[in-house]
């Protein structure tokens, strides 16, 4: 499987460290109950199809991406740096 | 009596030491024939990197341009004048390479508040692999297409040869190109480079600054 990074071009999976599901979203600790933080931390979707996750560039250029990619197949869709989707997300929220 | 030469061994004692750290012989190796590789190791360059604070790098752009006279390459990128350019690392960050470490000593001030500048120049271990096999060798543990329709002069990558960490940018159509190490592993990037190197034949040369 190769990964298009935005900024280094398509480059080998062994070159990017995996993380797993962008979606989940951390609860503010000290305002979240135990069972919101027991869902962040611990439940995951495990879906046969398209899934978008994060995966570093740690042979490159040290980028965290989001990767769009279908479990059945390991097409990958889009891949996007994780700082835009972060930004995009809060000037969303902020709208 | 014995001062003149307690002196004189603890002046031995500091010796500055190649990144290379003596791993490296000068010289003719591998494969008999004309040599397919030269191995140049770049030794006492100035090397430093470059981050851009949040949301100023147009501003570092300008004062690289107007001060130094670099140009701050895009993704992949590598500019140079002679020995001093910048070579794209991540994005909002460059390394600085110039023939002495002396010649970046005005960079922290000059980019107060524009980036993040840190030393590497005894960081690094530097070497310039040329020759008309360079590109065959580097095939073997490079895993970026760097035939000529896909990477050329004044391109960079940053990748990992052999499970090491490297910064590599392509010089000259010759082929040449520069490979960057972290001094800590420059004894074992050197033995995959002479090992992958020697059904070429190859030889081994250090240019000052």
């Amino acid at each position: 499987m190769r990964i298009r990074c935005p900024f280094c071009g398509e480059r080998d999976n062994g070159e990017f460290s995996y993380l797993g599901d962008a979606a989940p979203r951390r609860p503010d600790g000290l305002e979240a109950s135990a069972q919101a933080m027991h869902d962040y931390v611990y439940l995951r979707d495990n879906p046969a199809g398209t899934i978008r996750e994060l995966w570093y560039h740690a042979a490159g250029c040290r980028s965290w991406l989001v990767v769009t990619r279908d479990t059945r197949t390991h097409a990958i869709e889009s891949v996007e740096p994780a700082r835009d989707v972060a930004r995009a997300r809060r000037s969303g929220e902020a709208a | 009596m014995s001062e003149p030469a307690t002196i004189q061994a603890s002046a031995s004692l500091w010796q500055p030491r190649s990144a290379w750290g003596g791993a490296p012989r000068a010289g003719r190796h591998g494969a008999p024939g004309q040599a397919g590789i030269r191995l140049t190791l770049l030794e006492g360059r100035g090397l430093a990197t470059l981050v851009a604070t949040e949301g100023n790098e147009a501003g570092l752009q300008t004062v690289l341009a107007e001060r130094f006279g670099l140009s701050a390459p895009e993704a992949g990128g590598a500019a140079f004048e002679g020995e001093r350019g910048l070579v794209w690392s991540a994005p909002g960050q460059w390394l600085a390479v110039a023939p002495s470490p002396h010649a970046l000593r005005d960079l922290p001030e000059a980019l107060r508040g524009l980036a993040a500048v840190t030393d590497q120049s005894d960081g690094r271990a530097l070497v310039r692999v040329s020759g008309p096999q360079a590109r065959a060798l580097l095939a073997k543990g490079v895993a970026v297409d760097l035939h000529p329709r896909a990477f050329g002069p004044g391109r960079a990558a940053v990748t990992s040869i052999a499970h090491i960490g490297v910064q590599l940018w392509q010089r000259d159509a010759g082929p040449s190109y520069d490979i960057a190490v972290a001094r800590s592993f420059a004894g074992s990037f050197w033995a995959w480079l002479e090992h992958a190197a020697a059904e070429f034949g190859y030889e081994v040369a250090t240019v000052q600054g």
